[in-house]
């Protein structure tokens, strides 16, 4: 194997309480800028919200965080992107990167095999092999995920039988197995009802204390209740950026009060 | 590093289609150098005597191919003619006009009929529409052009009706309620403006079945008359290219042989034109535009101002009259069907006996035990080595093809050309590169080996498919846990496309079962149970050629031909259940 530049220590946190720093981050596809010189700085343990309209850029900011833009054959990024204070454009292991920073989709993208082997997917794949290793960690991660209850009697059930609120947990709980360091959502409660919006809105509270969340979302309030900051983009470009409390009650940009006040978008 | 290794892994098997390709024309060309260098290219393929056993002629005299090539295209358009047009009307009534219930039962039946074996047909051409023909023939001799355009229009049928409804159903629906909106009707959307988008399907299904019709061997061998004469009429016996090489193959020698090898180059380079030609046909799909829609609208002949609503109307007749006939090919091919099968069953399933199944079986009274024996062995052997090589390759085209490369693109002709070899080219490779060049002799060996390239374009296709299927959203909620491509190939996308694996790995047995033009030649034609590998055996259909061939064991043929029947709707059904399993689970 090839010698890491980094190894997973490298990744460290509680130095700069920086989670994630970007500065002149440009992102094309194609032609097509889709992020355009952002620089923005997220810190430890916080939710950080993305809004703006559709189409502005924020899941492909988020996406440049776990490098899961490698996998859009035209993606070209110029600037920087720090994450624990290491570049990681530059020459790192993605897998490693990956590992310490969790995605969640927005929809629900359980693996077709049992719900125990969905959540030991991601240790098993970075060779954990030892059952009882493998037992705590998936009772950890549903317990965390706040589901172990409702599955604990049904483990070896296929995945595809649960509802796609409980899916979309399970897929949070997979992320959580990793032992992740940062847990980037992207629009996770889009495709839910708003019950089980409401136990994920939760579970990103109660998260919060040990992760560092960024979430993209389409709903407002969502972002309001849940968030600690917030940043608000359009057409690839950041304009606002600052405490949710601030932005929601007296935004400087004028775009993002018509936004937030529902005008436009 | 262990990704690497994968990716070059399955990159191997990626190229393999092109080396198979390659290897088969190179050996076949190789081989039969002497016999253009001796005969001349130009006496070879313009020649018009073929008489290898005379012996006061020169060799540039008495090996010309002229009357076997005008045979084969005389047959191929024949078929064209009534098969292939055959197909695209059923494929454009099971479109449109087939009333829903129907429409998927009819669809399996077509499907079944190309999975029938050409030794199966070739032994209803010889039994049935021989001894019909021969009550309006001239000579009183059924045999020759004309049952031979019959059979293969039967069996050509199927394959362009398949690909051709593809074709239709590929062409997007705003151009069939577009037409209904200017007040077409559905025959007239039909005809003058969905057929018309889909030319270049319809096109490409036309050409495949041209090339099935002239690489196909062993279902004219039994009706065609086999004397190398010119072409002269519906009723004159013909002999065509994959003929030619069957009948002598066995016995030649030398310049001889050589020359039935250059044989098997002609029917080769035909084969390789009409593929690029296909892919040729299928690259410019894209042209289904919406200007074309524009122009496809305004060619409807309907005149919204002359609308009298007193007079009946009388546009679009000649439309409807298609439509009718488009329903009477249907019909045929579904009777054609039904009547193999019935007749089959009717005259074979009282010969079926427990000492024709298992009895020994020598030179003395030969039983279907070898059959049974060496089916399995070689089906079991063929497998072993496509199906990996085939589901890498599978893997490499769809995993790793984010970019359009070249190598890509060869790949994919590659798997084409391959998949329109017709089986009896890949019988002459096998003879000449497993059973001589690599000292195999008459083997399942050999057999085995030659099966196994047969299948491989059949696995490939299938199991790409099945990965296409794969949401993407699995593969990024993989990567995103941090596991690496390999890993996630092997761990979270094989395993939701082993449905998919299996159709391939049923669709291909289904192939080898009827198999017999590959492997007269290879695992050669004898009637005693082989013990081993390294033993020459046969497979059904070759037991099924030997019994109708002799004329001795009629009833045994029948009764072989039953049992081989049986095999083939057990591999359709199955087929079928695992098909609308896939289907459940994808609308899911």
């Amino acid at each position: 194997m090839k010698e890491l530049s980094y190894k997973i220590e490298d990744f460290t946190f509680n130095e700069t309480k920086k989670a994630i720093n970007t500065s002149k981050l440009h992102v094309f596809y194609g032609e097509l800028e889709a992020i355009k010189d952002v620089s923005i700085t997220i810190l430890e343990n916080t939710i950080t919200a993305f809004i703006g309209p559709s189409g502005c850029g924020k899941s492909t900011l988020l996406k440049t965080f776990n490098r899961m833009n490698d996998l859009v054959e035209c993606c070209k990024i110029t600037g920087v992107v720090e994450v624990g204070g290491v570049n990681i454009y530059k020459n790192i292991d993605v897998s490693t990167l990956r590992k310490n920073v969790g995605m969640v989709f927005q929809k629900p993208n359980p693996f077709q095999m049992s719900i125990y082997d969905n959540v030991a997917y991601g240790p098993r794949t970075h060779g954990i092999k030892k059952k009882s290793v493998l037992d705590s960690i998936v009772f950890d991660a549903l317990n965390r995920a706040a589901m172990w209850n409702e599955v604990k009697d049904r483990l070896t059930k296929s995945a595809m039988s649960l509802s796609g609120g409980q899916q979309q947990r399970l897929c949070i709980a997979r992320a959580l197995a990793v032992k992740p360091k940062i847990l980037l959502m992207d629009e996770p409660t889009s495709a839910l009802d708003p019950i089980s919006t409401g136990h994920i809105e939760d579970l990103c509270k109660e998260l919060r204390k040990q992760f560092t969340i960024v979430i993209v979302t389409h709903n407002m309030q969502q972002a309001a209740r849940i968030s600690d900051k917030t940043a608000f983009f359009l057409l690839g470009d950041m304009l606002e950026y600052g405490n949710t409390k601030d932005i929601f009650s007296s935004p400087k940009n004028e775009k993002c009060e018509r936004y937030i006040t529902g005008k436009f978008g | 590093m262990r990704d690497k290794i994968a990716k070059y892994i399955f990159f191997s098997c990626a190229i393999f289609s092109i080396f198979a390709i390659f290897g088969i024309l190179f050996y076949l060309c190789n081989t039969s150098i002497p016999a253009f260098r001796e005969i001349g290219i130009f006496n070879l393929l313009f020649g018009t005597v073929w008489a290898p056993d005379k012996e006061f002629l020169a060799p540039s005299d008495k090996f010309g191919l002229l009357p076997m090539i005008l045979s084969s295209l005389c047959v191929s358009f024949g078929a064209l003619l009534v098969g292939g047009l055959g197909g695209v009307f059923t494929a454009v009534f099971l479109v449109r006009f087939a009333p829903k219930r129907i429409k998927a039962p009819l669809t399996a039946a077509i499907n079944f009929l190309s999975g029938i074996p050409s030794i199966m047909f070739g032994f209803f051409g010889m039994v049935v529409v021989v001894k019909l023909l021969s009550i309006i023939s001239p000579s009183g001799s059924g045999y020759g052009m004309l049952a031979c355009i019959i059979i293969l229009s039967m069996m050509i049928l199927p394959t362009v009706t398949s690909i051709s409804k593809n074709a239709i159903e590929a062409v997007p629906e705003e151009f069939y309620l577009g037409a209904l909106a200017l007040g077409a009707t559905k025959e007239q959307a039909m005809f003058r403006v969905e057929i018309p988008a889909a030319k270049s399907g319809i096109t490409a299904a036309l050409l495949l079945g041209i090339g099935r019709a002239v690489g196909e061997t062993m279902a004219i061998i039994m009706v065609a008359g086999n004397r190398a004469i010119m072409p002269t009429g519906l009723f004159s016996n013909i002999r065509t290219l994959t003929i030619n090489m069957v009948m002598e193959m066995a016995y030649a020698t030398d310049l001889h042989k050589q020359a039935l090898i250059a044989t098997g180059v002609v029917l080769m380079v035909f084969i390789i034109l009409l593929n690029l030609l296909v892919s040729f046909y299928r690259r410019d799909r894209s042209h289904i535009k919406k200007t074309l829609f524009k122009r496809r609208m305004r060619s409807i002949s309907f005149h919204p101002y002359d609308i009298d609503i007193d007079t009946p109307r009388r546009q679009g007749q000649l439309e409807t009259i298609l439509k009718y006939l488009a329903m009477v090919f249907c019909i045929m091919s579904l009777t054609s069907l039904v009547i193999i099968v019935v007749f089959i069953f009717i005259k074979g399933m009282g010969h079926i006996s427990l000492d024709l199944l298992f009895g020994v079986s020598g030179n003395a009274g030969m039983t279907l035990r070898p059959a049974f024996i060496s089916t399995i062995m070689l089906i079991s052997l063929a497998l072993t080595l496509a199906l990996p090589i085939g589901i890498g390759a599978a893997i490499y085209l769809v995993e790793y093809s984010k970019r359009q490369n070249k190598i890509i693109k060869l790949v994919r002709l590659a798997t084409e050309v391959l998949s329109g070899v017709p089986s009896i080219v890949f019988g002459l490779f096998g003879m000449i590169f497993f059973c001589e060049i690599l000292g195999f002799g008459y083997s399942l060996l050999a057999g085995g080996l030659t099966l196994a390239l047969t299948i491989l374009p059949t696995i490939i296709r299938a199991t790409e498919e099945s990965l296409l299927a794969v949401k993407n959203s699995l593969r990024e909620g993989s990567y995103a846990l941090g596991a690496r491509k390999a890993q996630t190939i092997f761990k979270v996308i094989i395993p939701v496309s082993i449905p998919g694996i299996i159709t391939a790995i049923i669709l291909s047995i289904g192939r080898m079962v009827g198999e017999s033009a590959a492997l007269i030649f290879t695992s050669g034609a004898v009637a005693y149970t082989p013990s081993f590998y390294d033993q020459p055996g046969s497979s059904f259909a070759v037991m099924m050629w030997m019994f109708s061939n002799e004329g001795l064991y009629i009833n045994a043929a029948y009764a072989t031909a039953a049992v081989l029947m049986i095999i083939v709707i057990v591999i359709n059904i199955s087929i079928a259940v695992l098909d609308s399993k896939l289907k459940k689970r994808r609308s899911q």
